[in-house]
């Protein structure tokens, strides 16, 4: 055993790889490498390695000595992804009843981290159906050139347009011609439905064929229609897109389009879903987008959540890029990708039972990534949460602001949501009255616009009993935006 | 279990925002800023002169960015639309754009709504809005709701606080 020498990454892996995953990794690469098999001039070499680093690493014993050793010598590699936890409270009071107790938890990766940009295999879904006619398509087209100049020569492009079925317009290349590619771009012409499923199924297909572990394979998808008949297999393909590691950001533009499918594709493949209401926006919109794009380190971020006894999960939002709400079944919580550009930020409602006076074991927080560029897959990261219990909780520590700040917004998006569910089952009254609240409270954040127009829809509602199409997206998406925190720079 | 007073319902202890109103639940804890006693003040002249062009399509500057020089915290902010500087108090509902609170703001006579920054065109103004311990540009107080131009490398002053800005 050679403590110098860093098994894991012999293996592809992070020091917190599971003995399945070692398994795995090393049926993998001893296939690869072996020497009869390969042609590489080291791969006898290789193979020995791979040999030695999955014999330490399999054996329980060996791999805790060879760890303690490490640690001793100081050659652990910490872990990319950093934890940071606040609680609302410090101490809570001894009750014999439920209390509640936020977490706030803040996931970004290791500041000190130089990793360069991995490369993109993008695939832009566009939707040229006879209503993108006019300015809609050309401001489509001018994003699409700024995101062909964005594109280095590593990166993979493609686009597939679709109306009743798909076309692909450029097929997926690295190292594109751009002079080409925009001429290509210039010759979409504008006609016919909207078949979402069509121009996903065409533009899965070109991302396939480049996809690769170190590479960002995502597809954006925009449409401004509805598609009929197709919608149930459009989020299957989303989640099969998803365990092929290929991500789908959504955007609707206009009022017509179908909120929630778009939502649930997006949602499924761990991507982003945007409303843009005017055309001149387009652009703004898919430079955010490939911004972060280029800006992500991790992938396949799952969160898994071990409550301790007498303490539940009441409800978890995400709050950072932007306010959603995560469901919590059983299992891993999936939240797709990490950047360099914003932290990956979860609000976590925990409702704790009556406890015992001390130090009291609440959950423990355990994150897992995969970080193609230093070809480190399940890299985990664990933090224990913990609070003091006590008779007398004495002087009490205001609530951290950041963390009331966050909950003001997602108190505006929970009566969001029940102002939908209101609606759909026909309780008009109440949404009205409800939507009415819901403008006085974003009035104190604020929020002139998105209040103007959940008091317009508020009227309407108590006229008409619906919700505009364009008022409905307005206020989804808006109070979604909410959260939008203005970037720190630097910690401290 | 706790009620919330606007709507009635109940919510398990320490809840801090009714789930069926929005209403905040922590009543107590309604904290005023203490005047610091800012004597020997220059007062800023009065600067009626700007006249700002009417550019419609003026887009730069694009972000501000904050500079905190007690605390050396860093804020960029889009300049898409108003910025209101301040401390957050969920009490009165005041949840500020640049919430002072981490940076001492409370003791350093922060008011909860201290000042904002707005734009015309692609000049910016800093407004104090009749704060305790009043705002100070480069050194010089402000007059109360009376917009002063701002330029690149301003220092600020909200009562003992200082911040300098950059914009991009």
């Amino acid at each position: 055993m050679d403590v110098h020498r860093d098994y894991y990454a012999e293996l592809g892996l992070g020091s917190s790889a599971t003995l399945p995953e070692i398994k795995s990794a090393y049926r993998i690469l001893a296939r690869r490498f072996h020497p009869d098999v390969s042609s590489t001039p080291d791969a006898e070499e290789r193979f020995h390695r791979i040999q030695e680093a999955y014999e330490v690493l399999s054996d329980p014993e060996r791999r805790r000595a060879y760890d303690l050793w490490r640690e001793k010598e100081g050659l652990t590699e910490p872990s990319v992804l950093v934890v940071k936890h606040t609680l609302s409270h410090e101490t809570l009071p001894q009750l014999s009843e439920d209390q509640i107790l936020y977490l706030l938890l803040e996931i970004y990766p290791r500041a000190d981290l130089e990793i360069k940009r991995l490369p993109i295999n993008l695939c832009l879904v566009l939707d040229r159906s006879t209503s993108m006619q006019g300015v809609r398509l050309q401001r489509v087209k001018d994003a699409t050139n700024f995101i062909i100049d964005f594109l280095d020569q590593a990166d993979v492009f493609s686009l597939v347009t679709f109306s009743d079925r798909a076309e692909i317009v450029i097929p997926a290349q690295s190292n594109i011609n751009k002079a080409f590619a925009k001429s290509r771009v210039s010759t979409v012409r504008s006609s016919g439905g909207t078949e979402i499923l069509q121009g996903m199924l065409a533009g899965l297909g070109e991302i396939d064929r480049w996809r690769a572990q170190d590479m960002v394979n995502h597809l954006i998808l925009l449409t401004d229609g509805q598609t009929y008949g197709d919608e149930e297999q459009c989020i299957e393909e989303a989640k099969s897109a998803s365990l092929r590691k290929i991500g789908i950001s959504t955007m609707g533009i206009g009022k017509d389009w179908n909120d929630k499918l778009l939502d649930e594709i997006s949602r499924q493949s761990g991507g982003m879903s945007m409303y843009i209401d005017s055309a001149a926006k387009v652009t703004k919109f898919f430079r955010d987008c490939i911004h972060s794009l280029s800006a992500v380190v991790a992938r396949d971020l799952n969160l898994t959540l071990r409550l301790a006894n007498n303490v539940r999960l009441q409800e978890a939002f995400r709050a950072s890029p932007y306010l959603e709400r995560i469901d919590v079944g059983q299992g891993p919580i999936f939240l797709g990708q990490l950047g360099t550009d914003q932290p990956c930020m979860l609000l976590l409602t925990l409702l704790i039972g009556p406890q015992n006076v001390g130090k009291v074991s609440i959950a423990q927080v355990e994150l897992s990534a995969d970080v193609p560029s230093m070809r480190r897959a399940g890299d985990r990261v664990k933090v224990a949460i913990e609070i003091q219990v006590a008779t007398d909780v004495g002087v009490v520590r205001p609530v951290p602001s950041n963390i009331v700040s966050i909950l003001s917004k997602v108190s505006i998006f929970k009566m969001q949501e029940k102002t939908m569910d209101e609606l759909e089952q026909g309780e008009v009254e109440r949404a009205s009255q409800r939507l009415e609240t819901m403008a006085t409270r974003l009035l104190n954040l604020g929020e002139n616009e998105l209040a103007k127009a959940a008091l317009l829809e508020a009227g309407r509602i108590a006229r008409t009993g619906h919700l505009s199409p364009e008022g409905r997206k307005k206020i989804r998406y808006g109070t979604r935006s909410l959260a939008t925190l203005p970037k720190e720079i630097g910690y401290d | 279990m706790i009620k919330c007073p606007s709507c009635g319902k109940s919510h398990p202890e320490n809840t801090l925002f009714c789930d069926e109103c929005g209403a905040y639940l922590l009543v107590e804890g309604r904290k005023r800023t203490d005047p610091l006693g800012i004597e020997d003040v220059a007062w800023m002249e009065a600067d009626f002169g700007v006249i700002t062009p009417l550019e419609s399509a003026a887009t730069k500057p694009l972000t501000i960015r904050v500079s905190i020089l007690d605390s050396g915290r860093q804020i960029e902010l889009p300049l898409d639309k108003e910025i209101s500087i301040g401390r957050l108090d969920a009490a009165t509902a005041t949840f500020p754009d640049v919430d002072l609170i981490a940076d001492g703001g409370m003791e350093k006579g922060v008011s909860r709504r201290h000042a904002k920054i707005t734009r015309k065109g692609s000049e910016l103004f800093l407004e104090d809005l009749d704060s305790v311990n009043g705002t100070f540009l480069n050194g010089k107080r402000l007059t109360p709701y009376l917009p002063h131009a701002l330029k690149d490398e301003d220092e600020i002053r909200l009562g003992k606080l200082v911040m300098r800005i950059y914009l991009r």
